[in-house]
This record gives C-alpha cells, sequence and structure tokens, in this order.
C-alpha cells in the first residue's frame, strides 16, 4: 500500500464516521423539507462531550468503564483491516476477514455487558436485542465471505474485494445488498433501529448507551459512525472495477463515489421507510443469509464451468 | 517409562494415605501433594516425547487372556496426559478450598481425595496402554470414579439420579466399545492394538460399521448431541471441581479414542470426513442452543461441552478430508486446530467451572434468575470468569480464537481446489459464525446476570472472593489463556508431535519443524493484532483517564423518569432469552405454566416457564409417562449410597493393585 493512500484511508477513518452521520441527516433533511444541521454536527457534538465530565452510576462497576475503550478499540482494529478500495487494506493478512468479524463481535460483547451493568431493565432490553440480532447477522457476513472467497482463492480483503471479471457482477451485486441489510443492521439504521430516537422510543443501539455520558459517550457515538464507515467502505471495495495497485487516483476517485453512494442510499431508506417491527428483525437478517446462499449457489456453478 | 510408573505408585500411595490417614486436613494434603508429585513426574517423563524424541515404550506381563500389555507413550498419550494430570491435581488444590465446609464436619473427605487419585491413575491407563483389555480398564476406572465424585451430595434425590444416568449413559457408551473390540478381536485374534491395525486399513463394510461404532461409544464419553443426555446432569449435580474434571479433562478421553484409532485406521475414506463434519456441526448447534435458555449457570456450561466437543469434531473432519485427498494444508490445519481446541478447552472450561463454585460457595446458589451484582464482591472471580467468557465464545484476543481461526482458515483455504467443495466449505463456516455469534450470546447473558447489575434475590448475594486455595488455580488458568493466546507456539509446539503422527498414517511427510511453523505462519498476525486490540484499550483508557481526573460524579442509573427502580425490575435470564428462544421452539420445547390474574382485582397469579432438554424430552416420552417418570426413576435409586461408593472405591483400589503388581513389574 502506497504512503497517500495510506493517509487517505486514515483520513476515512478518522474524518468519515463524522462525515457519513451528518451527510445521511441533511439528506433526510433535505427530504422532509428542512434546511438540516451543519454537516459536521457529529463532530461539533463529540468536541463538546469531551469537554464534559462523565457520571456513573453507582450500580456501574469496571466492566462499563471498560465498555467504551474497547468498543473504539475494536471497531479501529477492524477499520484498519477493511479495505475501501479494491486490493490490499492497511494491513493485511490472510484470514483477516476471521479476524475481522470476531474483533467487533469482542466490540459488542463489550458493549452489551456495559449496557447489562447499569441494571437498567431498559438497557438490558437492548443488550439482550443486540445479542440476539448479530446471531441471525453473523452467518450472512460469513456467507459473503465464502462466496467471494470462491473467486480470489485466499479470504483476505485483498483477495475477496479484487476485480474477478464480468462475470461476476451478478454475484458481487447480490454480496453488496447483503452487505448493505448488514450495514443496516449492525450501524443500527432505520429500519432495524432508529438512530434519532431518545428514551422511551428507543430500541437497540440508543438505549444500550443511555448511561453514559461525556468522553464514553463521545467514543461510541465515533463508535457507531466507524462501524457504518466500515461496511460503507467495503461496499465500495467491493463494487469497484479500479485496482488500487493499477490506477491508484480512478481506484481512489470511484471508491470515494461509491461511498457517496452508499450514503445517500441510507438517507433514502431512512427517509423513505419506517422502523420495522422489532419482530421483525430476525426476518430481516435472514433475508440476507437467503441473498446470500443465492450468490453462493450462483458462484459454485460459475466457477465450476470456469 | 520409569517416571511415570514412580507417578503411578505415588497416586496409589497417596489414595492409600488418604484413606489411612487420621483428620480431612491430612487426608487432603496426602491427596494433593500425591497428585502434585505425580504430575510432575508425569511431565518429565513425557516432555522428551513432546520435544519429538522417540516414543517410550514398555511391556507389562500378565496372566491369561491377556498376556502381554504393550505400553507406549507417544506423542498422543504424551500430550493428553501432559495436560489431564496436571489440571486434575489443579482440581485437588481448588478442592480444598470448595470443600472447606466440610474439614470441621466428620465427614472423611479421605474417600473423595482418593477418587481424584483414581481419575488421575485412569488417565495413566489409557493414554498409555496399546491393548484392549487394559484401555476398558482404565475406561471403567475413570467411569466409576468419576461417578462416585459426581454423588458427593448423595443425600439429595436428585444428584443420585444424576449420578445414575451417568453410570448408565457411560456403560452404554462402553457396550459400543466393546462390540467394536470384539469386531476386530475376531479377525485379529489378539486384543493388542498393533494387530487391530490391518484389519483397520482394510476399506470395506467391516470397517466401516468399526468405525460408527467406535465413533458412537467415544460420542457417548464426549457428550456429543444427541449422546449428551447424562452431561447437564451430571454437571449441575456434582461438586465445581470435579464437573471441571469432568468436562474439561476426564471427556477428553472420547476425542483421545478418535484420534488413537485414525492413527490404527490409515488413510480415511473421504464419507468419513464429512460424516465428522456434519457430525460436530451438529452438536456444536445443538450445544450452543441449548446454552441460551439455560437458568442454572452449570447446566449452561455443560451444554457448552457439547457445542466445544462438536468444533474439535469439526477439525478432526477436516483432517480426515486432508488425509484422504492427500492435501497436507487441510490435514495440518484441521488436525491442529481440533487438537489445540481440546487443549484450550480444557483451560476455559475448568476456570469457568471454578468460577462457577466459587460463586455457589459465596451464594449458595448458581441460578442465574437469583444471582446479580457479584461483581461489587468478587473482583478475582469476576475478572477470571469475563476472561473465560471472552475465551470460550472464541473471541480475540485470548485463546479460543486462536483454535476457531484455525478451522476458518482451513475452511476458507485455497488448497482445496473444487468448487462445490468450497461451497460446502463456506456453508460450514456459516453455521460455525452462528455458533460463534450465539456462544457469545449465552456468555453475554451469564456473564451479565451474574456479575452486574443488582442482585435479583438478596438472599443470594455474594459476600466475598473465595478463599486463596480457589483463588490461585483461577488466576493460574486466566493467565494460561492470555499465554495459549498471545503466544500461540506455546499450543503448537505441544501439538506439533500428534499431527505429525496423524499425518504419517497417510503417508504424508512432515517433520515437526515444519508443522509448527505452517500454523505459527498464519497466527503471526494474528497475534500481532491481539496485542494491538491490547494497546489500543490501554491508550484509550489513558486518555480518558486524562480528560477525567478521577473521582468522576457518580449517580443512579437512569431510569428514564421512574424513581423508584426495583433490583427485580431487571432483566432476567429468561426474558433475555426470549426472543432467541422463540425461533429455537421447535427443537427446544419450553414447558410454561401459566395463570393470569383474573377479575377486576385480581390476586394470585403466577408464570413458570421451564427449558427441557429435548432429547430427553423425547426419551420420556417414548414412555408414555412425562415428567413422572423422572421422579420414579430418581426414587429408585439406592438410599444407602454408603455401600457403593465403598464397594466402588475396593473394587477400583484392588483391580489396580493387582493390575499393578500381579503383573510381574516389568515397566
Amino acid at each position: 500500500m502506497t504512503t497517500p493512500a495510506l493517509v487517505l484511508h486514515l483520513l476515512g477513518i478518522l474524518l468519515l464516521p463524522f462525515l457519513a452521520p451528518g451527510l445521511i441527516n441533511r439528506i433526510k433533511a433535505w427530504w422532509g423539507g428542512r434546511r438540516g444541521a451543519p454537516l459536521l454536527q457529529p463532530l461539533f457534538d463529540a468536541r463538546r462531550l469531551i469537554g464534559k465530565q462523565s457520571v456513573y452510576s453507582q450500580t456501574t462497576t469496571a466492566v462499563f468503564r471498560l465498555g467504551p475503550p474497547v468498543v473504539v478499540a475494536t471497531s479501529l482494529a477492524a477499520a484498519l483491516l477493511a479495505p475501501m478500495t479494491p486490493g490490499t487494506g492497511v494491513l493485511s493478512f490472510s484470514n483477516d476477514v476471521v479476524f475481522f468479524a470476531y474483533t467487533l463481535g469482542l466490540g459488542r460483547l463489550f458493549l452489551t455487558l456495559a449496557a447489562l451493568d447499569t441494571g437498567s431493565a431498559f438497557e438490558g432490553m437492548g443488550a439482550a436485542r443486540e445479542a440476539t440480532f448479530s446471531v441471525f447477522a453473523e452467518p450472512a457476513l460469513f456467507l459473503v465471505l465464502g462466496t467471494l472467497a470462491l473467486f480470489g482463492g485466499q479470504a483476505a480483503f485483498a483477495d475477496l474485494m479484487g476485480p474477478h471479471g464480468w462475470q461476476t457482477v451478478p454475484v458481487k451485486l447480490l454480496c453488496a445488498a447483503v452487505l448493505l441489510l448488514l450495514l443496516l443492521i449492525e450501524a443500527a439504521r432505520i429500519p432495524v433501529d432508529d438512530p434519532t430516537t431518545h428514551l422511551e422510543l428507543t430500541m437497540i443501539h440508543e438505549v444500550m448507551i443511555l448511561d453514559h455520558s461525556g468522553p464514553d459517550l463521545a467514543m461510541l457515538q465515533y463508535a457507531a459512525g466507524l462501524k457504518m464507515t466500515i461496511y460503507m467502505g467495503l461496499l465500495a471495495a467491493l463494487l469497484n472495477p479500479v485496482l488500487l495497485a493499477d490506477q491508484p487516483w480512478w481506484s481512489a476517485v470511484v471508491s470515494t463515489t461509491l461511498i457517496g453512494g452508499a450514503i445517500l442510499a441510507v438517507g433514502l431508506i431512512e427517509s423513505l421507510l419506517a422502523r420495522l417491527r422489532m419482530r421483525l428483525i430476525p426476518q430481516f437478517a435472514l433475508a440476507a443469509s437467503a441473498f446470500g446462499v443465492v450468490a453462493l449457489l450462483i458462484a459454485v456453478t460459475q466457477s465450476q464451468q470456469g | 517409562m520409569i517416571p511415570l510408573f514412580l507417578a503411578t505408585v505415588c497416586l496409589i500411595l497417596g489414595s492409600v494415605l488418604a484413606l489411612a490417614l487420621p483428620g480431612n486436613e491430612l487426608r487432603a494434603r496426602a491427596g494433593m501433594v500425591s497428585q502434585v508429585i505425580a504430575s510432575v513426574l508425569t511431565l518429565v517423563a513425557v516432555a522428551p516425547v513432546l520435544a519429538g524424541q522417540p516414543v517410550l515404550e514398555g511391556q507389562l506381563a500378565w496372566s491369561y487372556p491377556v498376556d502381554t500389555i504393550v505400553l507406549q507413550v507417544d506423542g498422543l498419550g504424551a500430550l493428553f496426559l501432559a495436560f489431564s494430570m496436571p489440571l486434575t491435581a489443579l482440581g485437588a488444590i481448588y478442592a480444598r478450598g470448595y470443600l472447606e465446609p466440610y474439614f470441621k464436619t466428620d465427614r472423611n473427605l479421605g474417600v473423595h481425595y482418593a477418587l481424584l487419585n483414581m481419575v488421575s491413575l485412569s488417565y495413566v491407563i489409557i493414554y498409555i496402554v496399546g491393548n484392549a483389555m487394559a484401555f476398558l480398564l482404565g475406561w471403567e476406572v475413570a467411569a466409576i470414579a468419576a461417578w462416585l465424585l459426581v454423588i458427593w451430595d448423595y443425600r439429595s434425590n436428585n444428584v443420585r439420579f444424576a449420578g445414575f444416568n451417568y453410570l448408565v449413559s457411560t456403560h452404554l457408551g462402553l457396550l459400543f466399545l466393546i462390540a467394536a473390540f470384539l469386531t476386530l478381536y475376531i479377525q485379529s485374534h489378539s486384543f493388542d492394538f498393533a494387530s487391530f491395525g490391518p484389519q483397520l486399513r482394510l476399506a470395506g463394510t467391516k470397517r466401516n460399521i468399526t468405525f460408527l461404532l467406535l465413533l458412537a461409544s467415544f460420542a457417548f464419553k464426549s457428550a456429543f448431541f444427541p449422546f449428551h443426555t447424562w452431561l447437564p446432569r451430571a454437571h449441575a449435580a456434582a461438586p465445581a471441581h470435579v464437573s471441571a474434571l469432568m468436562s474439561g479433562v476426564i471427556h477428553k478421553a472420547g476425542l483421545y479414542g478418535m484420534l488413537r484409532f485414525t492413527l490404527l485406521m490409515g488413510t480415511p475414506d473421504v464419507w468419513m470426513g464429512w460424516f465428522l463434519i456434519v457430525f460436530g456441526l451438529t452438536s456444536a448447534v445443538m450445544g450452543v442452543m441449548y446454552t441460551t435458555v439455560q437458568r442454572d449457570l452449570k447446566r449452561l456450561l455443560g451444554y457448552s461441552s457439547t457445542e466445544n466437543v462438536g468444533i474439535v469434531c469439526m477439525g478432526f473432519g477436516m483432517g480426515y478430508l486432508g488425509l484422504s485427498w492427500h492435501n497436507n494444508t487441510l490435514a495440518i490445519l484441521g488436525f491442529t486446530a481440533g487438537i489445540l481446541h481440546i487443549l484450550h478447552h480444557a483451560l476455559f472450561k475448568c476456570l469457568l467451572f471454578y468460577a462457577a463454585g466459587a460463586i455457589y460457595r459465596a451464594t449458595h446458589t448458581v441460578d442465574l434468575e437469583k444471582l446479580g451484582g457479584l461483581a461489587r464482591h468478587m473482583p478475582y472471580t469476576t475478572a477470571t470468569f469475563l476472561l473465560g467468557s471472552i475465551a470460550i465464545a472464541g473471541l480475540p484476543p485470548l485463546n479460543g480464537f486462536v483454535s476457531e481461526f484455525l478451522i476458518y482458515k482451513g475452511l476458507f483455504d485455497g488448497s482445496v481446489t473444487s468448487a462445490p467443495t468450497r461451497g460446502l466449505f463456506a456453508l460450514v463456516a456459516m453455521v460455525l459464525a452462528f455458533v460463534g455469534a450465539t456462544s457469545a450470546f449465552s456468555m453475554t447473558r451469564a456473564f451479565g446476570l451474574a456479575f452486574l447489575g443488582t442482585p435479583r434475590d438478596l438472599d443470594h448475594t455474594g459476600t466475598a472472593d473465595p478463599s486463596a486455595a480457589m483463588r490461585s488455580p483461577l488466576i493460574l488458568l486466566a493467565v494460561s489463556l492470555f499465554v495459549f493466546g498471545l503466544v500461540p507456539q506455546v499450543g503448537l509446539s505441544l501439538v506439533a508431535v500428534p499431527v505429525t503422527q496423524l499425518l504419517a498414517v497417510s503417508g504424508l511427510p512432515l517433520d515437526i519443524a515444519q508443522q509448527v511453523s505452517a500454523p505459527a505462519q498464519v497466527l503471526q498476525p494474528v497475534v500481532f493484532f491481539g496485542g494491538l486490540l491490547l494497546v489500543l484499550v490501554a491508550a484509550l483508557v489513558a486518555v480518558r483517564r486524562w480528560l477525567l481526573p478521577p473521582p468522576a460524579p457518580a449517580h443512579r442509573t437512569w431510569g428514564c423518569g421512574y424513581t423508584s427502580p426495583v433490583p427485580r425490575a431487571q432483566y432476567t435470564g429468561s426474558s433475555f432469552s426470549d426472543h432467541l428462544a422463540h425461533y429455537y421452539r421447535v427443537m427446544m420445547p419450553h414447558r410454561r405454566d401459566v395463570s393470569l390474574p383474573q377479575g377486576l382485582f385480581p390476586t394470585a397469579a403466577h408464570l413458570r416457564t421451564h427449558a427441557e432438554d429435548p432429547v430427553e424430552h423425547r426419551m420420556f416420552e417414548v414412555l408414555k409417562e412425562g415428567k413422572e417418570s423422572l421422579a420414579d426413576l430418581a426414587a429408585l435409586a439406592p438410599r444407602t449410597p454408603r455401600i457403593a461408593f465403598a464397594i466402588g472405591l475396593v473394587v477400583l483400589i484392588a483391580s489396580l493393585a493387582l493390575g499393578l503388581s500381579g503383573s510381574g513389574g516389568q515397566p
């Protein structure tokens, strides 16, 4: 990986988690006929929160305090592995995809434990939902990875996200659909969860962080934005036909456009759809797995012929 | 061989002393000291073998019909001895703390310690003999000793029932084993394992049947689904260290059996590999699904053993496929992952059971619906249980991830070129991801409910961490999780010799150094990232500390405007898993007993739910008596188990003494 590409990737990791939610909010505002908050509002919020103090519940223990750092650390490690352009990520190794998924799993474990640590029934509810839905979402992710590994040989992001020729486009589109559904689940967006709700109306992610405040809250919000960025980057890397090693500038431009497209898609989905009923979310996740199975079948037939 | 012989003598001497000495304190010491000495001696004996030195061999002359027993400590046996003996010794030390309340009573603890020594002795037999009769003897010693250990609390009907359930199950498994041995004996006219080899190498119906018989027997021993019904009961009933011993160490004999006969069998058929993968996957899925709804922490951990042996078996299946296809990479990855996972599971499962025992000593319950908020008063137990949970859920940077990573590596590996196979492997990976996520779910639930929040029942609030005797094994095991997770070379060099042996049966040439270095190279970046994670967390904690110098302001949990929250309103175990269990309801029957409030002034109402084991449920359903038959069976158990204790012990020690002294002592 060349130095400019590295710098761009790091910039993406640092800025997009603030910019992407800001852009989505702006799209929603336009759609609703409002002017909307500044694009970098999430960044201003983070700065404000860092300046504040954190208040801790008397019920909580060290697990609660460990929660936000672990969530941010795991998301950062995952972001370093996940590419935004096809070809090598910042750091890449054989089967980094497994480490990627399990690291995010570690973050989720601490996020849910921190929620349970408050002893609030409400946060327990959010933790249970988060853990339950991940059970349905995780298989879909591995299905996509396994499908793409059929083309690439090794299961490293570097091989999975390369341009594999025109005949693989249907499979890639299906995989992209799965990734988009997973993005909505993992980043807690509509129709799975609503990031704008608070208190009584909140459902999954926001309810788990009700008791976090100050820098802790800023960390968790950054991690949530980062998770969304990671999945958008994966989408872009998957659909981008230009290898970074061949034409670095074109590759970066195409990926940026694709990430913009993903932001637009999420913004439009949020503007047009309502939240699903809680009971339907596992079905939503299973739909992702179903797409994945179809993609796998097509990929197997294709590579058998090829 | 000499140190092993000395270890045997030491164990027998220890058990005799434990029975003969006056006073529980002395008896316990005799047990612990003999266990530790025997462990050290065993390690001295097996370390060279694990380092690649030649196999230790010996012979034991015995009378007709056995004649001579071939003794052989090869890499496989050495590895199993190397972790079984020290972990049993650790259990004996833990027992000193766990059984503390009984030391002052008139109960004779010598029996308990003598039985622990018998268990260790059974490993020495099982893992070194090359003779079917002697193997069965060791198998029985382990089974009976474990049974007597399980019914420690024999006054309770439930415990007795659990014990007999185990005894019956383990003997059903024994029947399969005897059937397999006899099938082989008819052809080879000898009980020597070496003479079984030529028979097992002939592909055909006979070999297939023998393979299935052996697999069924070992599946009983290791509690694979659907042969697991004895396991949750036995684990819930036994004292914590005995549960740890059974789940982490004794069960592994079944997996040892699988590998031992793989060595004899030579190149397996392709269907066997797929069969093992599917069989293992089924166990993993069913086991982990049961863990999500358990109320009893020890039952939960018991079911998770079924899950983990399933994962191990998947690794073996991959190894089998590698052998049949002459695919070196796949065979190395499969067997290394499987054997490494045995070792890792032994470590974190013992840790978790010890922690569960600490909870039981502090609160007198392991019912997740009653616990809560233990983290406040039990920091050591909390920290170690949390680490154990992370490891058992297979999350980085601890050891559970290392072995699961190697399995994924095999499933995604580019050395398999056929597209349909890769497609099937992708599906297997999907199911494994499901198992991983569900396991994380259960451990979140178990840890979160027991240790976090506030106590749900004021009769069961934890008071303090356990005594040093219980705490030190916990800490030692927790450290080992880090060592095996961040320095995987340790584990890899331990399993290198057995894996090389397994590859050799199919004529895949490989030297030991290459065997260690191939997976180590794969794991290098994983270790780097594991370390990076720890550094990042430490850095973020430091940054926050700089931003917010303590003490931080404290307040009560935000109750969304509700000002008088009560502990009973917290999320419970059943509510946590309700949504998920709803999707599994076909496979996991929930017994519900509801009486809703009625009328304008409702009075009494209740809701009782109970997740039943579907296999056991069906088994009793066949009898058309349902729940009652369970109670009847429990009532049938003999009411004077002291006699059973005594008889069992006498038989055990006598048979062993006969076996060793009557043999002419030619180790």
